[in-house]
């Protein structure tokens, strides 16, 4: 026997109590995985678009929260004169309820536009030119919208022909329905806007004249940002805000958890009052009885951990196959924060163990006897 | 405050009380209300007297399970309410055993016994060694992996005194061992401990209201009220102590 037995045979003897208690905080847990997971699966799946598309700069309207504001489109021949501009295209890009769909990517391309090049045709063919009133649809979003090449998709009024199923290679792009970019200004009533001009530069540009682009265009333009790629998870508003969300109600259920623990351990220490006199009159030292109380707290918040990481990825799992996820993201459980929300699970357990840890601490040995 | 460490020998008392007073509840019920006595090294005493006399309140005080509200109480010299490590005195120079045992009902006679050795700089298998021939040495040896519900009463009280001579103690404090116990354990536990104290040379104080057990003493102390209201060596005189 050494000290961990003593420590995981309290657990062990209540365990109908262990286990309300470990189910407190693996809920906690699992919210915290599942909401991290979505909003940075999110930020994971947008960075990896623009990386397959092979954008480096991207000029947009920030402020309009998810879906910048649109501009007008006639800034794209401006910012082509600039130097360091290899290719330059405009897109004007909506999230709408499409048909079943609650939430679809639509994304109208400049046609001829470098966004184009990276789509491989899966099924049937690209639209002829930029007026035929045809769409291509990821395949994802073919999966989410039942389509086959040849059906007919309605967006807002009006209705396109599905000529082909396309691969993007990430999940954004699949997820989404593509056209050309007259067709959806004129739909959306977008007439002459757009709310994205990405940016290619020439091959080896150094990272200190793509700043020196950005900031050029910013000062031409003052009502857009020119973003770097690499920067626009972390310099969108929309982004800064769904992350702020998911850890601000990942809070609330981790003080949940924390109320839960602490019940528990209070119950524990008053409880066991008897048994931690006889380990007092036995010789313990009252630091070793609040080190006994904090380990039995700290295997809590771990095993609630571990089993909140497990029921977080499940949730994962479940979403992204949900139809509004699905295409729309890619639900990310990194490494990093599966060692995150289990470290925070350990401090939930040693923090609510401390008062409890406290008070068994303060208890006389004789009295605690006795009772 | 420091004391030495077990079986040092400091001459004079092991115990001296003098005027010692335990209130409880702000000073509503006195426990003790002037205890003086001296115990010397080696002795074996009884207390005893009614229930509810204060004897297990002085043995708390002796045990520095409680602390006394006046008066003064050392140990070898040192004052033990002032001691700077009062664990280190209740784990290694004393050993308790109690009317109701007290064994930690989760864990198994061997582990109970091993409870006390947590404090000091132990493997696992000196503990698990040690327990197993402290077990040996109150014929437990066959209940090593035994909870304390599957033992008799006499049983359990013999895993307890396995358990209060872990660290070796100079001195064992047993509050009424045979209160919970039939008159056939109870001579068995008596025997046991007497034994004990003559092998080990252990100072033996023995709380009980059974004359008949505390008669096993070289000293019968008697209390009443929270006093000590007389003293007797039953091998002096008489068989009975009665003064
Ligand atoms: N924790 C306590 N709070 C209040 N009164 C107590 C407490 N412990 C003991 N007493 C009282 O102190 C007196 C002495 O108790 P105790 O030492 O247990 O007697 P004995 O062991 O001789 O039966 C009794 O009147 C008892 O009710
Ligand atoms: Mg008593």
């Amino acid at each position: 026997m050494n000290f961990l037995t003593i420590v995981i045979r309290s657990l062990w003897r209540r365990p109908v109590r262990t286990s309300l208690t470990l189910v407190g905080i693996s809920i906690g847990i699992a919210a915290v995985i599942t909401l991290v997971g979505l909003a940075s699966g999110y930020e994971k799946s947008v960075v990896r678009q623009l990386d397959v598309i092979g954008i480096d700069v991207i000029v947009s309207n920030m402020e309009g929260g998810m879906m910048p504001k649109a501009f007008d489109e006639s800034m794209k021949a401006e910012i082509a004169k600039l130097p360091d501009t290899e290719k330059v295209t405009t897109v004007l890009m909506q999230m709408l309820s499409v048909e079943d769909a609650p939430m679809m990517m639509v994304s109208g391309r400049e046609w001829e536009g470098f966004t184009w090049d990276q789509l491989e045709v899966e099924e049937g063919r690209m639209p002829k030119d930029a007026s035929e009133k045809a769409v291509v649809i990821g395949r994802l979003a073919a999966e989410v919208l039942k389509k086959k090449v040849g059906d007919t998709v309605q967006i807002e009024t009006d209705e396109f022909q599905v000529v082909g199923i396309v691969d993007g290679q990430s999940v954004v792009e699949n997820g989404a329905i593509i056209l050309a970019l007259p067709l959806f200004q004129e739909v959306s009533g977008y007439q002459g806007k757009v709310n994205f001009i990405d940016i290619k530069v020439p091959k080896n540009t150094d990272s200190g004249r793509i700043t020196a682009l950005c900031e050029k265009i910013e000062a031409l333009f003052p009502e857009v940002r020119a973003v770097k790629a690499g920067e626009v998870v972390g310099t969108s508003q929309g982004f800064r805000i769904a992350r702020a969300m998911s850890w601000s109600t990942s809070l609330l259920a981790i003080i949940v958890g924390v109320l839960g623990v602490m019940n528990t351990m209070l119950m524990t220490v008053f409880e066991r009052t008897h048994e931690i006199g006889i380990l007092l009159a036995l010789g313990w030292k009252r630091r070793r009885i609040v080190f006994l109380v904090l380990c039995e707290s700290a295997i809590l918040g771990l095993l609630g951990g571990m089993v909140g990481v497990i029921l977080g990825a499940g949730a994962l799992k479940i979403l992204e196959l949900t139809p509004t996820i699905r295409g729309m993201l890619e639900p990310d459980l990194s490494g990093g924060l599966v060692i995150q929300a289990i470290c925070i699970a350990v401090g939930v357990g040693v923090v609510s163990g401390l008062y409890p840890a406290w008070r068994s601490s303060r208890l006389t040995p004789s009295l605690a006897l006795q009772g | 405050m420091t004391y030495d460490s077990p079986h040092a020998h400091v001459p004079g008392p092991v115990f001296e009380a003098d005027q010692l007073v335990k209130e409880y509840d702000d000073g509503r019920v006195p426990a003790l209300r002037g205890i003086t006595l001296r115990i010397e090294d080696g002795e074996f005493v009884s207390i005893i007297g009614p229930s509810g006399c204060g004897k297990s309140t002085l043995l708390n005080m002796l045990g520095a399970l409680d602390r006394p509200t006046s008066g003064s109480l050392k140990f070898k010299g040192t004052s033990i309410p002032d001691l700077a490590d009062p664990a280190k005195y209740r784990g290694q120079e004393v050993g308790f055993i109690f009317q109701a045992f007290h064994l930690l009902p989760t864990f198994t006679v061997e582990e109970n016994v091993q409870i006390p050795m947590f404090e000091l700089p132990w493997s696992r298998a000196q503990r698990k060694k040690r327990a197993g021939e402290l077990l040996d040495a109150v014929g437990l040896s066959h209940r090593l992996g035994h909870l304390p519900t599957k033992l008799s009463g006499g049983e359990r009280q013999r895993a307890a005194i396995a358990r209060s001579l872990a660290n070796e103690p100079g001195v064992l404090l047993a509050d009424e061992p045979t209160g919970n116990l039939d008159s056939q354990n109870a001579v068995q536990i008596m025997d046991l401990l007497c034994r004990l104290q003559t092998e080990h040379r252990i100072t033996l104080l023995l709380v009980s209201h059974d004359l008949h057990v505390a008669s096993h003493a070289n000293r019968i102390i008697r209390m009443k009220d929270g006093l000590i209201v007389s003293e007797s060596r039953p091998g002096d005189v008489t068989h009975s102590p009665q003064a």
